[in-house]
């Protein structure tokens, strides 16, 4: 029973809480950062660890331009999720300081309410509730108007509660829940006859899931025992009918349905649920407490032989249940709950339990794996789990830091292989001198502008033959003058001159030609001499480098170190905690059963001198 | 004798309504300051040691990242993402149902990061899933990604075609 509780508390939970539809934008989200989509794809999962570091990561990085705003406020929640209020609050305080628009606000009042109502300032989360806008959209609306159900319902002002969710629209797959809260309320506030209606109307509805139908045979337990307290056990009995045999609540719906018989004095008929439940053997309160209470009807019929048989079969299971405890209180002094908590690291980010553990080699283990999965052992269970979790990556880490050293010590032995290869390379300055070449030809042609000497503009062709002709004319003019010579001389001043012309007539169109192609490559000239002050730079850096990496590994090495035993004691801590709510708990469980015991015992005497008594009364 | 049933009783009758009753108080209970200091210092030790591990692993000049992520209708039920770089696999995913939805909320899983030259690279990637009717579904696409000096980013979204309702790679380099 004490699990279907939990299940049913983080139902409630698990609305209100980071996961809900106003935590976060309604679905999908469109992502423009690829990071902060990264970063969703873990937070839907409920791995909050993962999407934490992600997120700090990403925002170290400065990779959510788009999302920076969002990405502040998903980190509180996200917070809040991982069990982390004051950051959480922290958090968001400081975004309300800031100009935040309506939308980003209501959110963070949002989680400031949940904040406050976690901690018990339900008051002060009613303040902060009403300062939200009213949503457009319903589900959102839904959700707001069940935390402040909540909120009232906490405050014991359960008419408002009640009046709240009346006036709530619901929208698919939250109609029910409203409903259940709503005759809850009302009942709480004393309104029996509307609160039996709500529940009553839930309780005969088909449900077409198990969720459902459990939600329906709870609606139908809690109102056959109100009506129970009431003193209608005719109507309380209709209503534990209800309840499936195959669900959850058989064991309290067979006890119920028994006393509903008995408190209408048809002790013969609530001998039928009773038995029922003494067959089922188990060890859970409704079957504990039929072992007493088939005695007592069969006493009540009259059948003292019956009843003492029972009475003694009750005093043997008390017994035999009694040691079952004694044995779980003993092992969990002896340490045997922290090997059951061991069993509860799944490798994966802590959070909640969702599955209980199994019970090898725990004896005892039932009580114990109830006692865990019970309501207070949450919160101190999934911080143990928490811890284990924290403690568990940081030994990886401690384990792979070497690794780090070694790959800095492979990229500084590198290092030593390679720069004096480049730096003798780099001191031939062949970008200097490439840049130094393009400075030239940029003088030449601002030189063009002025003194406009087509010949600068020549191809190497063209000055290779400008340099034969004048060659062949020095050679011709060393000559006898002959009228061949002559000739000659004619020829190669008139090809000097056919030259100069086509060299001049298009000396614009080259000067723009050549002023255009340096223009062209001053960028990749500029960018080669950057280049290499860049390589000669970071040549030099390198080595600072690599010790700053060699520093950067030590801290955080040192970091783990100092971390890994305030982790182990607050773990220790935890288990303590676990361990003395768990003997605690146990000890009550004890107790109960002692006085079980002790009634059975003090009826059985009973039932014996009843017989005694009408042995006498015979001649 | 009978009072002690109508003790009973009245324990029983109160517990259906406890759970209400008590769960804001146990949410509170537990949640230490230490415990809350230890798990901000550790966060930010893991992400100063995320940051250093990708710095070595994964310089930014040759870093190459490829992430999944989801357009499409509730009819297609996605199985497994594979994908390959210059021939190589580097990825080959199996989706649970917490991962598969996860992604249709918008969420995008990086399924590789790596390290590639600068330059031109031939990404290869497949997905396997069921449509309507249960009928299977493979599809591929091939592209050629350009790596430049900076971190390299592209996205495998898988959308729908609007023209026959099935769903198909469509590849975007960030």
């Amino acid at each position: 029973m004490p699990k279907l509780a939990l299940q049913f508390l983080l139902l409630w939970i698990g609305l209100a809480m980071t996961g809900s539809s106003y935590a976060t934008s309604v679905k999908p989200q469109q992502v423009l950062d690829l990071h902060y989509g990264e970063v969703l794809f873990h937070f839907y999962q409920e791995d909050y660890f993962t999407a934490i570091s992600q997120l700090m990561v990403a925002r170290q990085q400065n990779l959510l331009q788009h999302h920076l705003n969002e990405s502040d406020l998903l980190l509180g929640g996200l917070q809040l999720s991982y069990g982390m209020p004051d950051q959480a609050e922290r958090r968001f305080d400081r975004l309300l300081d800031q100009n935040t628009d309506a939308d980003l606000r209501n959110r963070i009042w949002y989680y400031l309410t949940k904040i406050s109502f976690q901690r018990g300032h339900y008051r002060s989360a009613l303040g902060k509730l009403q300062k939200i806008d009213k949503p457009d959209d319903k589900s959102i609306g839904t959700e707001l108007a069940v935390l402040n159900a909540n909120l009232h319902m906490a405050l014991g002002e359960n008419e408002v509660a009640a009046d709240v969710l009346e006036n709530t629209r619901a929208p698919d797959g939250w109609e029910e829940y409203l409903r259940i809260n709503r005759g809850i309320a009302m009942l709480r506030a004393g309104n029996i006859e509307e609160g039996r209606k709500t529940l009553d109307k839930l309780g005969k509805e088909d449900a077409d899931n198990e969720e459902l139908r459990a939600l329906r045979d709870r609606a139908n337990l809690g109102l056959g025992y109100e009506l129970l307290r009431a003193g209608d056990a005719q109507q309380a009995r209709e209503y534990l009918n209800r309840v499936r045999l195959q669900g959850p609540f058989k064991q309290a719906a067979l006890l119920g349905a028994g006393w509903a018989d008995a408190e209408q004095g048809d002790y013969k008929q609530a001998l039928t649920p009773w038995l029922a439940l003494l067959e089922l053997a188990s060890y859970e309160a409704p079957v504990q407490e039929a072992h007493l209470a088939v005695p007592y009807a069969f006493a009540q019929l009259g059948d003292s032989k019956r009843a003492i048989f029972f009475y003694e079969q009750a005093i043997g299971y008390f017994d035999e249940e009694q040691q079952q405890l004694d044995a779980a209180i003993q092992g969990t002094q002896s340490g045997v709950l922290l090997s059951l908590l061991s069993q509860t690291d799944t490798g994966i980010a802590g959070g909640w339990l969702h599955d209980a553990p199994t019970l090898e080699g725990v004896p005892s283990g039932r009580y114990l794996v109830d006692v865990l999965s019970s309501h207070s052992f949450q919160e101190p269970l999934k911080d143990y789990r928490d811890l284990g979790y924290l403690q568990q990556l940081l030994n990886q880490w401690l384990e792979n830091i070497h690794l780090y050293y070694d790959m800095v010590d492979a990229r500084r032995l590198a290092y030593q292989q390679r720069a004096p290869l480049i730096r003798e390379r780099l001191a031939k300055q062949q970008a200097t001198a490439l840049y130094q070449r393009w400075q030239d030809y940029q003088s030449l042609t601002v030189a063009q502008h002025g003194s406009g000497d087509p010949l600068d503009l020549a191809t190497g062709k063209e000055k290779q033959q400008w340099r034969t002709l004048r060659k062949v004319q020095a050679t011709l003019a060393s000559l006898p003058p002959e009228p061949r010579r002559t000739n000659l001389l004619a020829k190669a001043r008139w090809l000097q001159g056919i030259l100069y012309w086509q060299i001049q007539s298009n000396y614009k169109t080259r000067l723009w030609d050549v002023e255009k192609q340096l223009q062209a490559l001053e960028g990749p000239v500029t960018e080669a001499v950057s280049k290499h002050q860049q390589v000669s730079d970071a040549l030099d850096n390198v080595k600072v480098g690599f010790d700053g990496y060699d520093r950067r590994i030590a801290a955080m090495r040192q970091r783990i170190l100092a971390l890994l035993p305030r982790i182990q004691a607050s773990r220790d801590d935890a288990s303590d905690q676990l361990q003395q709510l768990a003997l605690k708990e146990l000890e009550t469980r004890r107790q109960r059963l002692a006085s079980y015991r002790i009634q059975a015992r003090y009826a059985l005497a009973r039932s014996y001198d009843l017989i005694a008594q009408q042995s006498g009364e015979q001649p | 004798m009978k009072a002690l049933f109508r003790g009973i009783l009245a324990g029983l009758l109160v517990w259906p309504w406890l759970v209400l009753a008590d769960q804001e108080a146990a949410v509170e209970s537990g949640v230490n300051e230490e415990v809350q200091t230890l798990k901000q210092q550790v966060l930010e030790l893991n992400r100063d040691l995320f940051m250093l591990e990708e710095e070595l692993l994964f310089p930014s000049n040759t870093q190459v990242s490829v992430f999944v992520s989801m357009d499409v209708g509730e009819f297609f039920q996605l199985d497994s993402v594979q994908v390959k770089l210059d021939g190589k696999e580097v990825a080959d995913y199996l989706y649970t149902q917490r991962e598969l939805d996860a992604l249709i909320r918008g969420g995008v899983q990086r399924i590789h990061m790596g390290n590639l030259r600068t330059g031109e690279h031939e990404l290869v990637a497949f997905f396997t899933g069921k449509g309507p009717r249960g009928r299977d579904y493979k599809r591929g696409a091939t592209t050629r990604i350009q790596k430049g000096l900076g971190p390299k980013y592209v996205e495998l979204k898988i959308v729908d075609q609007t023209k026959n309702f099935q769903p198909e790679f469509d590849i975007k380099e960030w």
